[in-house]
């Protein structure tokens, strides 16, 4: 080989075995993330070598933790979670669509086929496919009253694959609830405005919606109280604390007596400060039974959190620079840079502020808001693992209620889009095709077949019967998922199970590229560096 | 009191971390033990700027490290990285609770516990069940063991954890996960970038936790390796702690291991090799006020190693000396001011961060990178008139530096500790500054200005450190003359402590280092076909950015030159 002969370390693959590589890259990645699909799917609990535990029933999650090696399947991976970032969703989707074409081309191939041309079939079934979507959707209209219904059924949809029914079908309420507040006309969701705070305390149904924020660090000082009614709130981004200037460095003073006048002229300044702070405390709280509580993104130390303390005023400091936007979404007010034009109207307002102590955690609660922008979905559960899931399941269920609010349709869920699609394809597609391409259509229409097929076995159905029953119902005229409690075909609209438009879309689209990438590779050749570890 | 902050990115930056801490652990169980020298009981030395206090949720009491450690999944060897302070009550089988159907379990095979981790386990169980009986040394069973485990050690090291004893918070350890690469692909620039992206938040959410618990946070010591793709992590965290934080000095080690790069096979990987040092060095400096490179190509062979017993291969024999200088660099800053005449005390010459960095790079000549020097072990200050005295004992830990050159303008800070006057008798602080003083006055070259910070308490060995110790040394780090017999190098169970000095200089010695990376920048990067100008395209750095970095670094440079030479070169 000519490579060797310029490079006598080079590792090269032939065609067919490079081929192969790539191949078998991608089943075995399909055949761990396989069982994850769907409500019935199987949960993963991960051990680590030092007794670390990670539950997860999420594919991108567990793509993660995967320590990937092989070249090809990483090129997946990244696919699948380019996946994730760009929808939301279907990580595990993607990689089993992926593994599945690659399935259907080797048979094509072993028998002789030009991966070429399969690649031409697999372009024209994806356009296709596509279009079949556009007309296969379930469009709704998301005015100023969104339908909350369909809205939950979507997040339910997606948190029961991840979560047990009950706590799932909780969960959907309090992300449906959540987006909706979050919700501007005329704006592009945020799901940044959602804050998401756990505790390890109490159980997983604990787990709740708060409107409003929860902060998850308290007051330090003493004094200051716990909890307080009626709060002016003062969002701000002010140094409350004593800085050494970038002039005196603490060493070019002739004498201590210098050196203290410098430092107390320091001091004063923060004092000002503290001090404008406090009159629009007065200001606002004086004859009333209001209280005042500042929230800082910047310091403030010991000093000035006595004065604060001496007159009554609740201080947090070094917030979350998020907290800072979130803040004002949900108190009102604004989020101030100075102290030099404090007004009352930069104040935002909470019914409710209030400290909760768990061990050296401290978190602080700001509730009864008007009118809140932004919320926080506060989980419990009695450890690290439990709680870690429940959060990933909440990002889904987030996503998935963002999407259908801005896709402004939703997709029949439960297979019915696939086996509907594969059979367009079959039925009508491949006959528009000319030569083998028809091949390749024919093997995208079956690889679609792969989510009912896996939701099938992941319920322990038989695969072969129940794809029969579906093409069977589905050749009637009727729109047909599978339950996956009876293995019957039924209608999923009945069901109230609906996937994402742009999950969907997103799979169709991204699947076929990598796999045509794939396909077509002839070599692999391994030039440079020795991958072997030196000494 | 002011804090400080303590941040390690990347493998060898968690290894001069581990044996940092570990000297930390051991100077606070040396202050409680009644049995222990009586320089380690008053020590005049805040911990609390380093450790925090807490609670765990069952109430009970913990001093762990303010510590944010990043590295790659699965780095962690045996630790868990949630540590085992703050573990729930242990279930008797971990539950699914929050899935009703099928469960796979996937458990990777537990890693072994070492010699000496079994150990740190068996005592603190015993400790738990037997509260009343001080098991003081564990009589003559124990230096058995002992010698055992430092056997195990010395032979078996893989990972930091496997020599750390202290007890990190939950929040400390940090694994950078999906990046599928293994350690040794990640080794450039380019990989390590974006890594940070999805994880970005949830670094700098525990970076929040440690500092806003700080009344009056005096600065960060940050620790990166940058041998690797680690840089550009740390580049990252960099950029968003300046922008939180921007008042808060950063303090900045980039470390390296000896022959951390394996050897270069091809002119690519020097290529390679060069455009990353140049890269991440230039990266990483735009984002602190004071950055010290450490790490030697080949520390055994250096003079820094005259009196140790150093494998460049173990990256726990390196780390070791580095961590030692860092330690001794670190005592000025958590050590109580007493005002300026307490003399008597056991330190002086506090300072903190700020002051430091003010000192060293804020002023005349703005240069921002420093030297560090070490001695190690400091000898004694009245030695025999065939040792070297203190100062020309001092050598340098940061790589390509010039030697013999004379530098008016050089400025230093210099930190003795536990100093030795003559055999077995220890100096005192006042001692100490007058001999120092005597050496400068004496020196043919002097530095523009010194600080000096003395403390009494020397460097405590504790018992994972390595046997590095040259046959010269002696128990308490005294150095002894004559005799010259070939044993084997001495650990922790023959020498209980070292006087050590450290300093850091800023001076233009460094210029070779600079110039060598500028140099590099711009024959593979930027010159006109240029042999890595496809590399830093795939970096992802644009030539607008590469021009940026050459200008700031040919700024140092000038700003470091000689008069009369920066004038004929231009």
């Amino acid at each position: 080989m000519s490579l060797r002969v310029l490079n006598p370390n080079a590792e090269v693959l032939n065609k067919s075995a490079a081929l192969h590589m790539n191949i078998n890259a991608a089943k075995g990645l399909h055949d761990v993330l396989k069982t994850n699909l769907g409500p019935k799917g199987t949960i993963k609990m991960l051990v680590g070598g030092a007794g670390d535990i990670k539950l997860t029933k999420d594919g991108n999650t567990l793509l993660k933790e995967m320590q990937i090696q092989n070249p090809t399947a990483i090129m997946i991976a990244r696919t699948a979670v380019a996946q994730d970032d760009a929808s939301g969703d279907g990580t595990t989707s993607t990689v089993i669509f992926i593994g599945e074409l690659m399935k259907q081309s080797e048979r094509y191939i072993d028998e002789g086929m030009h991966p070429r041309v399969l690649v031409d079939g697999f372009d024209i079934a994806k356009r296709a496919t596509l279009q079949f979507l556009e007309k296969f959707k379930t469009p709704v209209v998301m005015g100023d009253e969104p339908d909350k219904e369909i809205l939950k059924m979507v997040a339910r949809t997606t948190v029961r694959t991840k979560l047990y029914e009950s706590l799932a079908d909780q969960l959907t309420d309090i992300i449906v609830n959540a987006v909706l507040c979050i919700r501007k006309p005329e704006e592009a969701i945020d799901l940044f405005m959602v804050e998401i705070m756990h505790m390890r305390h109490k159980f997983d149904v604990d787990t709740r919606l708060v409107e409003g924020l929860v902060l998850d660090h308290g007051s330090r000082h003493p004094d200051m109280k716990r909890r307080a009614e009626n709060c002016y709130i003062l969002t701000c981004n002010v140094s409350l604390e004593y800085e050494k200037s970038e002039v005196n460095s603490g060493f070019f003073y002739s004498n201590a007596e210098q050196r203290e006048a410098m430092v107390a002229a320091e001091r004063r300044q923060v004092d000002e400060k503290v001090k404008k702070i406090i009159e629009l405390k007065k200001k606002v709280c004086d004859g009333s039974d209001s209280n005042f509580v500042v929230i800082n993104q910047k310091g403030i130390d010991p000093p000035s959190l006595d004065m604060l303390a001496r007159e009554g005023i609740i201080a947090l400091r070094r917030a979350k620079r998020r907290n800072m936007e979130r803040l004002v979404l949900a108190c009102g007010g604004e989020a101030v840079n100075s102290v030099d034009d404090l007004t009352p109207e930069c104040l935002g307002w909470a019914g409710l502020v209030y400290e909760h102590v768990l061990g050296e955690e401290k978190y602080t609660f700001i509730e009864n808001v008007k009118n809140p922008f932004s919320c926080t979905i506060l989980i419990k559960g009695p450890n690290d693992h439990t709680i870690a899931q429940i959060k990933d399941a909440i990002r889904d269920g987030l996503r998935a209620v963002k999407n259908t609010l801005e896709d402004e349709s939703v997709v029949l869920g439960a297979g019915a889009f696939e086996v509907a699609a594969r059979q367009y394809l079959m039925n009508e597609v491949k006959k528009t095709v000319q030569g083998r391409a028809q091949l390749g259509v024919e093997a995208f229409a079956n690889a679609l077949l792969v989510v009912p097929k896996t939701l099938a076995e992941n319920s322990g159905l038989d695969t072969q019967d129940v794809i029969i029953a579906l093409t069977g119902e589905h050749d009637k005229g009727n729109i047909v998922g599978l339950s996956l409690n009876t293995g019957e075909p039924v209608d999923p609209a009945m069901e109230g199970i609906f996937d994402n438009y742009s999950v969907k879309r997103q799979i169709i689209n991204s699947g076929p590229v990598i796999v045509s990438q794939l396909l077509v590779v002839d070599e692999v050749i391994r030039a440079g560096r020795n991958m072997r570890k030196p000494t | 009191m002011k804090e400080i902050v303590t941040i390690q990115v990347g493998d060898f930056a968690n290894f001069v971390g581990s044996h940092f801490w570990n000297f930390q652990d051991e100077l606070l169980g040396l202050a409680g033990d009644p049995s222990a020298d009586s320089v380690f009981k008053n020590q005049d030395l805040n911990m609390d700027v380093l450790y925090r206090s807490g609670e765990t949720q069952q109430g009970i009491l913990t001093y762990t490290p303010r510590l944010v450690s990043i590295n790659l999944r699965g780095s962690l060897g045996s630790m868990s990285s949630r540590g085992t302070l703050y573990t729930e009550i242990a279930h008797t089988k971990p539950d699914v609770v929050t899935w009703t159907g099928k469960v796979s379990t996937q458990a990777s095979e537990p890693y072994k516990k070492n010699l000496f981790l079994r150990r740190l386990y068996e005592e603190e169980e015993n400790l738990n069940m037997v509260n009343e009986i001080h098991d003081s040394n564990n009589g003559s069973q124990s230096a058995y063991q002992d010698k055992d485990i430092i056997e195990c050690l010395e032979n078996g090291v893989q990972c930091w954890t496997d020599y750390s004893k202290v007890h990190y918070h939950p929040r400390s350890l940090y694994e950078l996960n999906g990046v599928w690469a293994n350690v040794e692909e990640f080794d450039n620039y380019g990989i390590g970038r974006d890594s940070l992206a999805a994880q970005g938040e949830e670094i700098s959410d525990r970076l929040r936790f440690f500092v806003e618990e700080c009344d009056h946070i005096q600065g960060f010591q940050f620790v990166v390796d940058d041998s690797g793709g680690f840089s550009a992590v740390a580049a990252e965290f960099l950029e968003n702690i300046v922008d939180e934080y921007t008042n808060i000095p950063v303090l900045l080690y980039a470390v390296q291991g000896s022959g951390s790069r394996p050897n270069l096979q091809s002119k690519k990987h020097t290529i390679l090799g060069d455009l990353h040092d140049a890269v991440s060095f230039s990266r990483l400096s735009s984002y602190c006020k004071l950055i010290v490179p450490v790490g030697l190509p080949s520390l055994s062979e250096s003079k820094a190693s005259r009196f140790l017993h150093i494998v460049d291969e173990k990256h726990y024999h390196s780390s070791a000396v580095y961590a030692a200088a860092l330690h001794s660099i670190s005592l000025p800053f958590r050590m109580v001011p007493n005002g300026p005449t307490a003399d008597a005390c056991s330190v002086s010459g506090a300072v903190d961060v700020h002051e430091v960095v003010q000192m060293l790079s804020g002023q005349g000549r703005q240069n921002m990178v420093s030297v560090l020097d070490v001695a190690m072990p400091a000898p004694a200050l009245t030695g025999g008139q065939n040792e070297l005295s203190l100062l020309e004992n001092m050598q340098p830990l940061t790589p390509q530096i010039a030697e013999d050159v004379e530098d008016m303008q050089a400025i230093e800070h210099m930190t003795v500790h536990g100093a030795l006057a003559s055999e077995g008798h220890r100096a005192s602080v006042g001692e100490v500054k007058d001999t120092v003083d005597a050496a400068f006055r004496c020196a043919n070259t002097r530095p523009m200005f010194c600080h000096l910070s003395v403390a009494l308490c020397p460097l405590p060995i504790p018992l994972p450190f390595p046997l590095i110790f040259g046959n010269h040394v002696g128990q308490h780090g005294e150095l002894m003359g004559g005799q010259i017999t070939n044993s084997s190098p001495k650990g922790s169970l023959d020498i209980h402590s070292i006087p050590m000095a450290a300093r850091l200089r800023s001076s233009s010695v460094v210029l070779p280092f600079l110039e060598s990376k500028l140099r590099n920048l711009n024959r593979f990067g930027i010159a006109r076909g240029a042999a890595g100008a496809e590399i830093l395209r795939s970096w992802g750095f644009g030539r607008e950015e590469l021009v940026e970095m050459e200008e700031m670094l040919s700024k140092m440079v000038v700003a470091l030159r000689p008069p009369h030479l920066s004038s004929d070169s231009d």
